[in-house]
């Protein structure tokens, strides 16, 4: 392992803190030569990793500059700033903001390489033939588009976003001390776990996966979890202010980083997770199993839309990215820290067998393998929870959604915290 | 705020109602002079104060040595306004934020009068917004039960607003103290100086790192659970430590407190030594001293301290996610929901809830002491 | 060495009592940053809690190479750079603001409030209102413009209430002197005045440095394609937070106890040089 033999030395120290120092004073100067050379790209840490971007601005031979932000300044900025960046690395929910307010522009799948290669799971909403199609903001739903950027429900030649990453939530447990494996979304509102429970503190989706947990109870039926009526979210509030003040939630995390420390710091024994938390908490010793419950996962997609503002020179250059993008060294990237790409075939080529079959067929791992930046996080004969990549997304609940009565359910939600 | 034509109206006219009689325009400048010494048991002539002020007196951090009050006091007030002129002083400022305040403000002003569109917003002249936070669903409605329970965002402000009362309280007890002991028990001036920044230093770092730093102390796997178990005072690790009003209070206190620190020990370090000399050769009890002479003097640090941290806890809204597990909504934390999914308007209207409240805060703070005060 | 009465031993034990409680408040600002500071050694497997696995240089031999996302690096510098920036106009602007308002004058009270107002205005709302008037005027958002711009609106109300207790009971009879010995308005203020309130100038410069190198909300939309270091770190914590924050976190108060030492050094100096 790379880490072991990070022996301290004085001067190999003194030595990095003087580059990094150097790189800091240039980098935090430079700018790119001028507005129409390359492409900005703004997104989450997810996708927006220096490494990726540097390999970009390589394969490419045009410079790529990604910015990272936090989710909100994200959308903020997506949404208010369309001269602020060519490139969107989005999420198709978020098209309910992005798309009415026409501040990315429509691409055109002709320019796309390998868009015949693009899963299903996109473009229809079943993986395989057999699976079912969730609730909620389905990528198939909110993609296409006409030439004016307009959604349309059925295939076309346009499409508002091109789907890169995604992934499969639900929750993530400590099985030492839960003691028994988590099957069912039900366990998150299971007074068992009273005082070590984690939610997701974003209204829209915390109250899904509740949703998911009272119709697991046979409480409730929903007619559709990603997006609520009033007297449904009425209802769900009433249901969890109760529990709230029981002291049955330990915390509400906001972001990744927070969601693994919760379950590494012994605070929660279950929490709802986003999928490569797990690699992260076991990455420092703490056992950590995902879970995947049997009425379906909770799906989310994320992919790559060009602002409105951009044409000419730099939109062929942005086409260029996200070709790059699909052809699979990002994708192979992105699966170690946990994501899937909309071409697994792509993605295949640049991993290595051993880490196909733990990252997608859901085999034991053969050996130890790392995480992209190069540390090993997932041990010989390790596997995922939810087995393989077919078998995961052939049973997705509901997508992330933003539900026709969000302002409603925002305000209830606070009502919920304030509880 | 209205303009005022009586220059004395709004801030100027705020004197501590105790003082007011004793320190008010009317006061010939001479006795103003010293400020404290027009209280009863003192000095009140011209030429104690002379005396006591020929010992050299050491330079406080803020102000000169006192002078005596000469004839010059007199004359002052029959001439031209002296120091640079007040178009000059105030312009670069103004005209600054004019442009980066006052008219994002009013656009944003402009805004909660629009209509929010789900995905933005769209011009429009609605008070729609407004009566969404002020009037909940069923208020004022007798048939429903809980018929006078305000809205939401009103008991949301209400909480966030008792809240920082109590945060600002505990942070001024522990403030006070500590700017006493350093203006008036280190003697040195250079000693004074470094402690102070001692404790300043905290506040350099990151609030984000900050806040995550007290994870590893307060947690059930931290370090004060850790002691407690390993001396045996307790059992089971407690939980009530992280994640609760406990953790939030304490993260806050440790947070905010410095701004509080920093003006007391101003005000503090400004009153001059050789006025608590005399009033103690006269006679007069430490305790009479603190409550006559040096918390007066000290107000207008402990008032600019309370509204440096009343401004900032109102609007606090990313502490209660990393320490409190986010088990509160504040103001803050509402009118970033509402910004987060794109309803601006309404994000808007809390956020101008918010300003009205803090404003109300500062006018009242400023009602009971006055920073503007002269010689 | 005074004799031992009654009266000085009761101010010794003053004293000594208020000497414990600087050093419990102390210990409780600085408990954090212990935890901190120890846990930036952490071993390569450990994380950002106790217990610690192992001791290493490891975090901070990250810290110092190459960040996953974005760049803390050149974040820092570019913050460092802007709230050099912000200080020097805050102490600047707060100076003259506070000199203004020793006198009386029409609407006053006005400008008070609308000084405070920038203290009160919600960041986000605040970068918004900025951005969107910006696009109307295509002006392009930067960390060192636009960014600029609210930075000094959020730290001036801070420097100015500082100042304003520099000017409290201000005592104006030097600056009378100065003036009936016939010195001109400039001379008055080199001379006298700004000895004088020299500290304080440097205090609301610091609190412009802080706040700013601190700003995040208002930072959001107005800080261009590149991010200022509260914003990069915000970012980080998209990944796994790792205890190379904790090192970055050391790192900074470490800088400051240096910055704070030399201060030291500089001031004996001149004062010695002046006294």
């Amino acid at each position: 392992m790379r880490v072991q033999k990070s022996k301290w030395s004085r001067r190999s120290f003194m030595k990095a803190t003087a580059a990094g120092v150097a790189t800091g004073m240039v980098g935090g100067f430079s700018r790119r030569a001028s507005a129409d050379e390359g492409l900005r790209s703004v997104g989450l840490g997810v996708s927006e990793i220096n490494e990726i971007q540097g390999k970009a601005t390589k394969d490419l031979g045009f410079p790529v500059a990604g910015q990272a932000l936090g989710y909100g300044e994200m959308l903020s900025k997506i949404l208010n700033q369309n001269d602020q960046y060519e490139i969107a690395e989005g999420y198709y929910h978020d098209l309910t903001f992005y798309q009415p307010a026409k501040v990315l522009q429509p691409l055109d799948t002709k320019k796309i390489k390998d868009w015949d290669k693009v899963t299903n799971l996109c473009k229809t909403g079943k993986l395989t033939p057999e699976s079912s199609v969730g609730q909620g903001q389905a990528p198939y739903t909110m993609m296409w588009c006409d030439e004016n950027g307009t959604r349309v429900q059925k295939e076309s030649q346009y499409v508002i976003m091109v789907p890169a990453f995604h992934n499969a939530d639900s929750m993530g447990y400590n099985p030492k001390a839960t003691k028994r494996p988590i099957e069912s979304w039900s366990e998150l509102l299971n007074k068992d776990w009273k005082g070590k429970v984690g939610l997701l503190n974003v209204p829209s989706i915390g109250v899904m996966d509740c949703a998911m947990a009272v119709e697991a109870l046979g409480l409730k039926k929903f007619a559709n979890k990603g997006n609520m009526t009033k007297a449904e979210i009425d209802y769900m509030i009433e249901y969890l202010i109760p529990l709230k003040k029981a002291g049955h939630f330990r915390a509400f995390w906001e972001n990744f980083g927070q969601s693994v420390n919760l379950m590494v710091n012994g605070e929660v024994v279950l929490e709802s997770m986003w999928s490569p938390a797990v690699a992260a908490i076991q990455a420092e010793g703490v056992p950590c199993n995902y879970a995947f419950p049997k009425e379906g996962m909770r799906g989310w997609h994320g992919g790559l839309s060009v602002s409105a503002k951009v044409k000419g020179k730099q939109l062929d250059q942005a086409y260029e990215y996200i070709n790059w993008w699909l052809a699979g060294w990002p994708a192979a990237f992105v699966a170690r820290q946990g994501y899937y790409h909309s071409i697994p075939d792509n993605a295949k080529k640049y991993l290595e067998p051993e880490e196909w079959d733990y990252w997608y067929d859901g085999k034991a791992a053969a050996k130890d393998l790392p995480d992209p930046f190069g540390t090993i996080t997932i041990k010989k004969g390790e596997s995922r929870s939810g087995g393989s990549y077919w078998n995961r997304y052939s049973k997705i609940a509901v997508w992330n959604s933003n539900m026709d009565e969000n302002d409603y359910l925002t305000k209830r939600w606070t009502e919920f915290l304030n509880s | 705020m209205r303009t005022t034509t009586s220059p004395s109206a709004g801030l100027n006219s705020l004197t501590p109602r105790r003082f007011s009689t004793l320190a008010n325009v009317s006061t010939p400048p001479a006795f103003q002079a010293g400020g404290v010494f027009v209280y009863d048991w003192r000095v009140t002539t011209v030429e104690n104060y002379a005396k006591l002020t020929d010992t050299a007196t050491p330079r406080g951090l803020l102000g000169a040595a006192p002078v005596a009050p000469t004839e010059v006091d007199a004359k002052r007030k029959y001439r031209r306004e002296p120091g640079f002129p007040v178009p000059i002083l105030i312009a670069p400022a103004t005209l600054w934020l004019t442009v980066f305040l006052f008219l994002p403000l009013f656009s944003i002003f402009i805004f909660s009068f629009w209509k929010a569109t789900g995905h933005g917003m769209t011009p429009a002249f609605t008070f729609e917004n407004y009566r969404a936070f002020f009037a909940s669903e069923g208020f004022f409605d007798p048939s429903k039960s809980d018929f006078l329970t305000p809205s939401i965002f009103i008991r949301t402000l209400w909480s966030t607003f008792r809240f920082t009362l109590t945060v600002m309280g505990i942070c001024l007890i522990l403030a006070y103290p500590l700017a006493y002991f350093l203006s008036m028990q280190v003697e040195n001036f250079k000693w004074q100086l470094a402690l102070f920044l001692f404790v300043m230093v905290p506040f350099w770092t990151s609030y984000l790192i900050r806040a995550v730093a007290w994870l590893p102390m307060l947690g059930r796997q931290g370090l004060i659970n850790e002691f407690l178990v390993t001396i045996g005072a307790i059992d089971e690790p407690l939980s009530f430590f992280l994640y609760s009003e406990f953790s939030y209070i304490m993260a806050l206190v440790q947070l905010y407190v410095v701004l509080a620190v920093g003006p007391i020990f101003f005000s503090l370090a400004k009153i001059d030594r050789t006025l608590l000399e005399a009033a103690r050769d006269m006679g007069a009890t430490p305790f009479q001293i603190f409550r006559e002479i040096i918390m007066p003097l000290s107000l207008p640090g402990v008032a600019i301290g309370m509204i440096f941290i009343f401004v900032m806890l109102m609007g606090e809204f990313a502490t209660a996610v990393v320490v409190y597990g986010g088990k509160t909504s504040t103001t803050g934390t509402v009118i970033l929901s509402y910004y987060s999914t794109a309803n601006y308007p309404f994000a808007a209207v809390n956020a101008f809830m918010l300003m009205v409240a803090m404003m109300i805060g500062v006018v009242f703070i400023l009602r009971l002491v006055d920073i503007r005060k002269e010689l | 060495m005074a004799r031992s009465t009654p009266e000085s031993r009761r101010r010794r034990r003053v004293k000594a009592g208020f000497s414990v409680y600087y050093v419990i408040f102390f210990i409780f600002v600085y408990g954090p940053m212990f935890a901190m500071f120890t846990l930036s050694f952490q071993g390569p497997r450990g994380g950002v809690t106790f217990p610690m696995r192992g001791l290493s240089f490891f975090w901070w031999e990250k810290l110092a190479g190459p960040s996953a996302v974005g760049n803390l690096k050149a974040s820092m510098v570019r913050s460092l750079i802007l709230a050099v920036i912000v200080m020097v106009i805050t102490a600047l602007f707060s100076t003259m603001l506070a000199m203004a308002f020793r006198k009386r004058f029409r609407g006053s009270a006005t400008l008070f409030y609308a000084v405070m107002s920038g203290l009160m205005v919600p960041g986000t709302l605040l970068s918004l209102g900025l951005a969107t008037l910006l696009r109307q005027v295509g002006i392009p958002p930067n960390w060192w413009s636009s960014g600029l711009a609210v930075h000094v609106v959020w730290t001036l109300p801070f420097g100015f209430l500082v100042m304003m207790a520099v000017f409290n009971r201000f005592d104006a009879r030097l600056e009378e002197a100065a003036r009936d010995m016939g010195a001109d308005e400039w001379t008055v203020f080199k001379e006298i005045t700004l000895p004088l309130i020299l500290p304080g100038i440097v205090a609301a410069g610091l609190f412009g440095f802080t706040l700013s190198y601190d700003e995040f909300a208002r930072t959001t939309l107005l800080s261009g394609a590149l991010n200022t270091l509260p914003l990069d770190i915000n970012a980080s914590l998209t990944q796994r937070v790792q205890p190379t924050l904790f090192a970055l976190g050391t790192a900074s108060t470490i800088f400051s106890l240096l910055m704070i030492g030399i201060f030291i050094v500089i001031y004996t100096i001149l004062y010695r040089r002046s006294h």
